[in-house]
C-alpha cells in the first residue's frame, strides 16, 4: 500500500497536550493572572487541527478529539467507508423558464428549477453538517477543476446530478470519474459535447472545439509538458513545450461528435434528443464523424470505429498521459494543503497517482491519502514564509460555521459566500473562481485563493464573519423548511470568564496554537473591553479578532 | 501635457511588501502632480468576442464573402444585410456596419466619437500567414487558449507568463496620490497590476466598500483596535503579509471614497437610468468617481472594467446580441457621462478580449477560438467615423486565414494598440517601451486613433 511509505501519524504526543497546563502553571507560580485557567476545552493537537482543515471542511473540538484517537490513517479509513451525503431530490423539468415560470409564478420559481442556488445551500448544509467530509472536501476540489457552472447551464437538478456525479467519484478512479464527467449531459451543455454534429459540409459547419480543447486543457493534461514533479519541460531557448496543438484540439473534437442528451423515458432516441439531463448522454452513430483522428503523441485512431470505441480510446490517451498526475495532483495538493507545493512533494503524490502501489493508476482515494499523509502536509507547524494558502470564501465560511458551532440550514452561508467572489456550483468560467497558477503581487509566489481577496473582499469577507458572529439570520420564507443561521456560542461562552482562557481556547481550535504573544494581547484587549457579564459577547469580540486576521485566514 | 520621464529601473529594486496606499512600495514617481486630467477606461470582453459579426462589410462583394463562410442556413452566423448598421465615414459609402445590436454605438460613430481598429492580436513579431506557416517567427504562448490569451492581451508580453500588465505599468510611473491609480471594479486582474502598482477593486455602483459592526461603543472601539493592531504585526509568512497589505490598502481607500461610491448628489447617475447590466453597474462607478476627481486628487486614473460571457461555442446570434445589448448603451451612457462631466475629451474608452472566433461556424450555431480581432475606442479625443488597420480578407484559407476555419493572423499587434493609448495618456516615447518593452518590434508605434 503507498501509504506505508508514508510517516505514519502516531497518537498526538502527550506533551503537546500537557504543554498549555505546564505553561498555565507556570504563568501563575510567576505570577501572572491573565491565563490562570485552564481552558475548559479540550486538549487539542495541532496537527490533528492541521490535518482538519485540509481533509474536511474543518475541525471541531469533538472531530479534532476523535481524529486524536483513531489517528490520521484510521479516519480516512472510516471517511472512505462513509457515503456520499445528498444534495437534495430535484424535480426534472423538461420545460423552459418561459412555460413552468410563466408571468405570475412566484419569483423563486426561476431560483428553484433553473439555477444552482437550492443545491449549493445543501452543499453548504452538508459541508456544516455532514459525516463525509473527506468526500465532500475532495469533490469540492474536483468540482473547481472539472467545471459546471449553473450559469451556462439553467437546471437544478441536472446541477445537482452533476455535483453528485463527483461526490460519487471522488475518492474512486480518475479514469471512470472522466468518463462519467464526459458523458454527463450537463457537461455535455455547458461545453457543447451534446449535440456536436460531424462535420457539414452543406452548411458549412464544423464539429465543436470546446469541450476537447478545455477536457486537455483544464481536466486532465494541461497546455505544456510537465515532469513528475509539476514542473515545466522547457526548450534549450526556455520556452514552455506544448502538449499539444490545435490540429489533436481538431482530432478529439471529431472523437466527440455524435452524442446527444439521454432518452426520456418512453421516447425514442433521435439524433439530437430533447433537453434532458439525467443519466449519460447516448450516441447515434450515424451522427459520428467516421474519418480517422490524429490524437495526442502521434496516435491515431482508425477511421470507421464505433463512437463508444473512439471516446473509449481517446480517454484512454489522456488517461495515460505523463502530464496527468502532476497536473492534477498538484492542484489537489493546492485545494487542500499549500498553494506552493515544493516539486519534491507533487512528485510524491504523482508517483501515487501513476501507482497507487498495487499497479492502479489514477487511485484517487490513494492520491488523497497520500497529500494529506505527506511530510510536507503534517507537522505541528509550519515555518516556511511560502507555506500555506489563503482560505477560499467556502472554506472561511464553513470552517468558521463548524468550529464556533453555528446552526445553519445553509442559505445565509451559500449567500456570503457568493457575496465574496465564491457562487458555489457558478464558476464565472469553465476556468473556475482562479486559475492554479495566479501569482500573489508583490513575491514570487502563488496565490490563487488571493485572486478573490482584492480591496472589497478583503472588507466584504470581515462583514461576513460579522454577520456570522453577530447576527441571527432568519429563515429566508421562501425555502422550505429554512431554519436560518445563528451562532449561539455557548459551549465557547463557558470559556469567557477568563479571556486568557477564551483566546487559547479559540487559538487551539482556529489556529493550531500559532498565535503569537503579541495577537494574543490585541485578542485579550478585544475580549477585556466586554464585561463578564456578557460572556457570548467576550466570545464574538476573541473570535472576530482573530477570524478576520489574515493570521487565520492564511491556513498554515 | 506630457508625463516626464523617469527611470523605471529606480523602482524595480523595491518590491518590498510595505503596506501603502495604491503602490505596494514607495518608488519615485513623475516629479510634478498633473494639473489637468486623463483617464483611459479598459473594458474586457471575456471569452473572446466574435468580432467578425461585430463589424461585418456591407459593400455587395465583401457582405457577399462574409455571407458564404458565415452560413446562412440553419446553425449558420451570417446576419442580415438589411439588419447590419451601415457605418458611414465623414465622406463616402459606408464600407462596413454594426451588429444590429449597437444602436448606441453607431450614434457615438456618427458623431465622430468612436473608432475601429481592425485585426489586432497578441503577437511577438510581425506575422503574417506565411511565417506563422514556415514558424518563422516568434509566436505567442498558447493561442487560442482564453486564459494565456486573456493574460497577454493584458501583459503585452506573449512570450512569458507575465505578473505585470500593461495598465499596472503606466500605472508605476503616475505620481503618487490619495488613492491608487488604477482602480478596477471586476477584482484584480493582471492589466492592473504594476512592478509597484497595485490596484484599488471597488464594487460596481450599489455595491458595499466598508467594514461593518463599528457603532462607536467602546466594545466595538476595543475590537476595531485590536483588529488593527494584528493586522500591524509583523509577520513571516508571505501570504499573510500580501493579505495584511491588501486589508490595509482597502480601510484607508475605504474612509476616502466612501462618499463617493454612496453616489449622493450624483450628477451621472440619470444617465445610466433604465440600464441594469453588470457592465452598466460598474461604469457608472467609474463615472461617480471621475466626477469626484477633483475632491479625491485624482490627475491621470486608469480604470478596468468588464463584461462576461463571450465565448459564444453555441447560440451565438443570440447571446451575443445579447451581450451587444448590454453593452451598448452602457458604452454610450458613459461616454454621455464625461460630456456631461466637461471630460469627454480627457477620457479615452477602448476594448480588450481573449481573441476573435472562427469566421466559419461550430456545430450548435457558435463559433470557436481563433486569434486577431476587431477593437473600439470611444471618447472626445479620438479621431473617430474612422476605421484603422487592414480588414481581413474573410475568406476561409485565405490570405489572413492561417487554419481554414477563419482565424486571423494579427495585422495590427496588441503593443501598438497599447501604445496609442499609452501616448495620448502621457507616457514619453522614451518609457514606452518600458511599458512596452518589444513596441521596437513594430514599424508604427502610434496607429493614430487619437489626437
Amino acid at each position: 500500500m503507498s501509504n506505508e511509505r508514508m510517516p505514519v501519524p502516531g497518537r498526538p504526543r502527550a506533551a503537546a497536550h500537557r504543554l498549555p497546563l505546564l505553561l498555565a502553571l507556570l504563568a501563575q507560580a510567576l505570577g501572572c493572572t491573565s491565563s490562570s485557567t485552564v481552558p475548559a476545552g479540550p486538549a487539542l493537537d495541532p496537527d490533528t487541527v492541521r490535518f482538519l482543515e485540509q481533509s474536511t471542511f474543518g475541525p471541531t473540538e469533538v472531530l479534532v478529539t476523535h481524529v486524536q484517537q483513531v489517528g490520521f490513517s484510521g479516519f480516512i479509513d472510516e471517511q472512505l467507508a462513509v457515503p456520499p451525503s445528498s444534495l437534495g431530490d430535484y424535480a426534472v423539468v423538461l420545460q423552459g423558464p418561459a412555460q413552468v415560470c410563466p408571468t405570475g409564478s412566484p419569483a423563486n420559481c426561476y431560483r428553484d428549477n433553473f439555477t444552482g442556488f437550492l443545491p449549493a445551500v445543501q452543499f453548504f448544509h452538508n459541508a456544516v453538517s455532514g459525516e463525509d467530509q473527506l468526500r465532500q472536501r475532495v469533490a469540492f476540489a474536483l468540482g473547481q477543476i472539472l467545471v459546471v457552472s449553473a450559469e451556462d447551464v439553467p437546471t437544478t437538478y441536472g446541477i445537482a446530478d452533476y455535483q453528485t456525479l463527483l461526490l460519487d467519484g471522488a475518492l474512486g478512479n480518475f479514469r471512470q470519474l472522466l468518463e462519467s464527467v464526459t458523458l454527463s449531459p450537463a457537461m455535455g451543455r455547458y461545453l457543447n459535447m451534446v449535440n456536436n454534429d460531424k462535420p457539414n459540409p452543406d452548411a458549412g459547419t464544423n464539429p465543436n472545439e470546446n469541450y476537447a480543447r478545455e477536457l486537455l486543457q483544464l481536466f486532465s493534461i494541461g497546455l505544456v509538458q510537465l515532469r513528475a514533479d509539476g514542473t515545466v519541460v522547457t526548450t534549450d531557448g526556455g520556452a514552455p513545450v506544448p502538449t499539444y496543438d490545435q490540429g489533436v484540439v481538431e482530432g478529439f473534437a471529431h472523437v466527440f461528435t455524435g452524442w446527444t442528451y439521454p432518452t426520456l423515458p418512453g421516447a425514442t432516441l433521435k439524433t439530437h434528443n430533447p433537453v434532458y439531463y439525467r443519466g449519460p448522454m447516448e450516441v447515434v452513430a450515424s451522427n459520428h464523424d467516421g474519418a480517422a483522428k490524429a490524437l495526442l503523441g502521434g496516435v491515431t485512431l482508425p477511421a470507421g470505429q464505433t463512437p463508444q470505441k473512439d471516446l473509449s480510446d481517446a480517454l484512454d490517451l489522456v488517461f495515460q498521459h505523463p502530464n496527468l498526475g502532476p497536473f492534477i495532483g498538484r492542484q489537489l495538493i493546492q485545494f487542500l494543503v499549500t498553494s506552493n507545493p515544493s516539486p519534491a512533494y507533487v512528485a510524491r503524490v504523482s508517483a501515487v497517482f501513476a501507482d497507487d502501489g498495487t499497479g492502479v493508476r489514477g487511485n484517487l482515494a490513494a492520491v488523497v491519502r497520500t497529500i494529506l499523509l505527506d511530510p510536507e502536509a503534517r507537522g505541528a507547524a509550519k515555518t516556511d514564509p511560502a507555506y500555506g494558502k489563503l482560505r477560499e470564501p467556502a472554506l472561511l465560511i464553513a470552517g468558521l460555521a463548524r468550529a464556533l458551532g453555528v446552526q445553519t440550514d445553509g442559505v445565509y452561508l451559500r449567500n456570503a459566500c457568493a457575496a465574496v467572489g465564491q457562487d458555489v456550483f457558478q464558476a464565472p468560467s469553465v476556468f473556475n473562481f482562479y486559475p492554479p497558477n495566479a501569482p500573489l503581487p508583490g513575491t514570487s509566489l502563488l496565490s490563487p485563493p488571493s485572486v478573490l481577496f482584492d480591496s472589497t473582499t478583503a472588507l466584504s469577507r470581515s462583514n461576513v464573519v460579522y454577520t456570522l458572529l453577530f447576527s441571527k439570520v432568519a429563515p429566508d420564507a421562501t425555502i422550505a423548511g429554512a431554519t436560518g443561521t445563528v451562532a449561539p456560542l455557548t459551549d465557547l461562552a463557558s470559556s469567557a470568564g477568563d479571556a486568557g482562557a477564551l483566546a487559547d481556547r479559540l487559538d487551539a481550535l482556529l489556529m493550531h496554537r500559532t498565535m503569537s504573544a503579541a495577537m494574543r494581547s490585541a485578542v485579550l484587549s478585544a475580549v477585556n473591553a466586554v464585561p463578564a457579564s456578557d460572556p457570548v459577547g467576550r466570545v464574538r469580540a476573541a473570535a472576530y479578532v482573530i477570524a478576520t486576521s489574515a493570521q487565520y485566514q492564511v491556513e498554515r | 501635457m506630457r508625463i516626464s520621464r523617469r527611470s523605471f529601473l529606480e523602482g524595480l529594486g523595491a518590491m518590498g511588501l510595505a503596506a501603502s496606499v495604491g503602490r505596494l512600495a514607495e518608488s519615485p514617481a513623475w516629479g510634478q502632480t498633473a494639473p489637468d486630467y486623463r483617464a483611459l477606461v479598459c473594458v474586457f470582453l471575456f471569452g473572446g468576442n466574435d468580432g467578425n459579426n461585430m463589424v461585418v462589410p456591407v459593400d455587395a462583394a465583401g457582405y457577399a464573402a462574409y455571407a458564404a463562410a458565415r452560413g446562412t442556413s440553419t446553425g449558420g452566423l451570417a446576419l442580415a444585410q438589411s439588419a447590419v448598421l451601415p457605418l458611414a465615414p465623414a465622406s463616402g459609402a459606408a464600407a462596413y456596419g454594426f451588429h444590429p445590436r449597437l444602436t448606441e454605438l453607431q450614434a457615438l460613430w456618427d458623431a465622430g466619437v468612436l473608432a475601429i481598429v481592425f485585426n489586432v492580436g497578441t503577437l511577438l513579431a510581425p506575422t503574417d500567414k506565411q511565417t506563422y506557416l514556415q514558424n518563422s517567427v516568434p509566436l505567442p504562448l498558447s493561442l487560442l487558449s482564453h486564459q494565456d490569451q486573456q493574460h497577454q492581451w493584458q501583459s503585452a508580453l506573449s512570450d512569458q507568463y507575465s505578473r505585470t500588465g500593461w495598465g499596472g505599468r503606466i500605472g508605476d510611473g503616475l505620481p503618487g496620490s490619495s488613492l491608487p491609480p488604477v482602480i478596477s471594479i471586476s477584482g484584480d486582474q493582471l492589466f492592473t497590476l504594476g512592478n509597484s502598482t497595485s490596484p484599488l477593486a471597488l464594487p460596481p455602483a450599489g455595491g458595499g466598500f466598508g467594514l461593518a459592526g463599528f457603532d462607536g461603543s467602546a466594545e466595538a472601539s476595543a475590537r476595531l483596535q485590536a483588529m488593527d493592531d494584528v493586522r500591524m504585526l509583523q509577520e513571516e509568512n508571505l501570504i499573510v503579509q500580501a493579505t495584511q497589505s491588501q486589508t490595509s490598502r482597502a480601510l484607508a481607500a475605504s474612509r476616502l471614497i466612501a462618499p463617493v461610491l454612496a453616489g449622493t448628489g450624483s450628477t451621472v447617475d440619470a444617465l445610466f437610468a433604465g440600464l441594469t447590466s453588470s457592465l452598466a453597474k460598474q461604469l457608472l462607478q467609474v463615472a461617480r468617481i471621475i466626477a469626484a476627481r477633483q475632491t479625491l486628487g485624482a490627475g491621470r486614473q486608469i480604470f478596468f472594467v468588464s463584461q462576461n460571457g463571450y465565448d459564444t461555442h453555441n447560440d451565438q446570434l443570440n447571446r451575443q446580441g445579447n451581450l451587444f445589448g448590454d453593452l451598448s448603451p452602457a458604452l454610450k451612457a458613459f461616454h454621455d457621462a464625461t460630456v456631461q462631466l466637461g471630460v469627454a475629451e480627457a477620457v479615452t474608452t477602448f476594448t480588450l478580449s481573449d481573441f476573435a472566433r472562427t469566421l466559419q461556424p461550430a456545430s450548435g450555431g457558435g463559433s470557436d477560438h481563433a486569434w486577431g480581432n476587431h477593437h473600439l475606442v470611444i471618447g472626445g479625443a479620438v479621431r473617430g467615423r474612422q476605421t484603422y488597420g487592414t480588414f481581413p480578407v474573410l475568406q476561409l484559407g485565405g490570405p489572413d486565414d492561417f487554419s481554414g476555419q477563419g482565424r486571423w493572423v494579427p495585422t495590427l499587434a496588441v503593443d501598438q494598440y497599447a501604445a496609442t493609448l499609452a501616448t495620448w495618456f502621457g507616457v514619453s516615447a522614451a518609457d514606452l517601451t518600458t511599458v512596452l518593452p518589444y513596441l521596437g518590434r513594430y514599424p508604427t508605434t502610434n496607429l493614430g486613433f487619437l489626437g
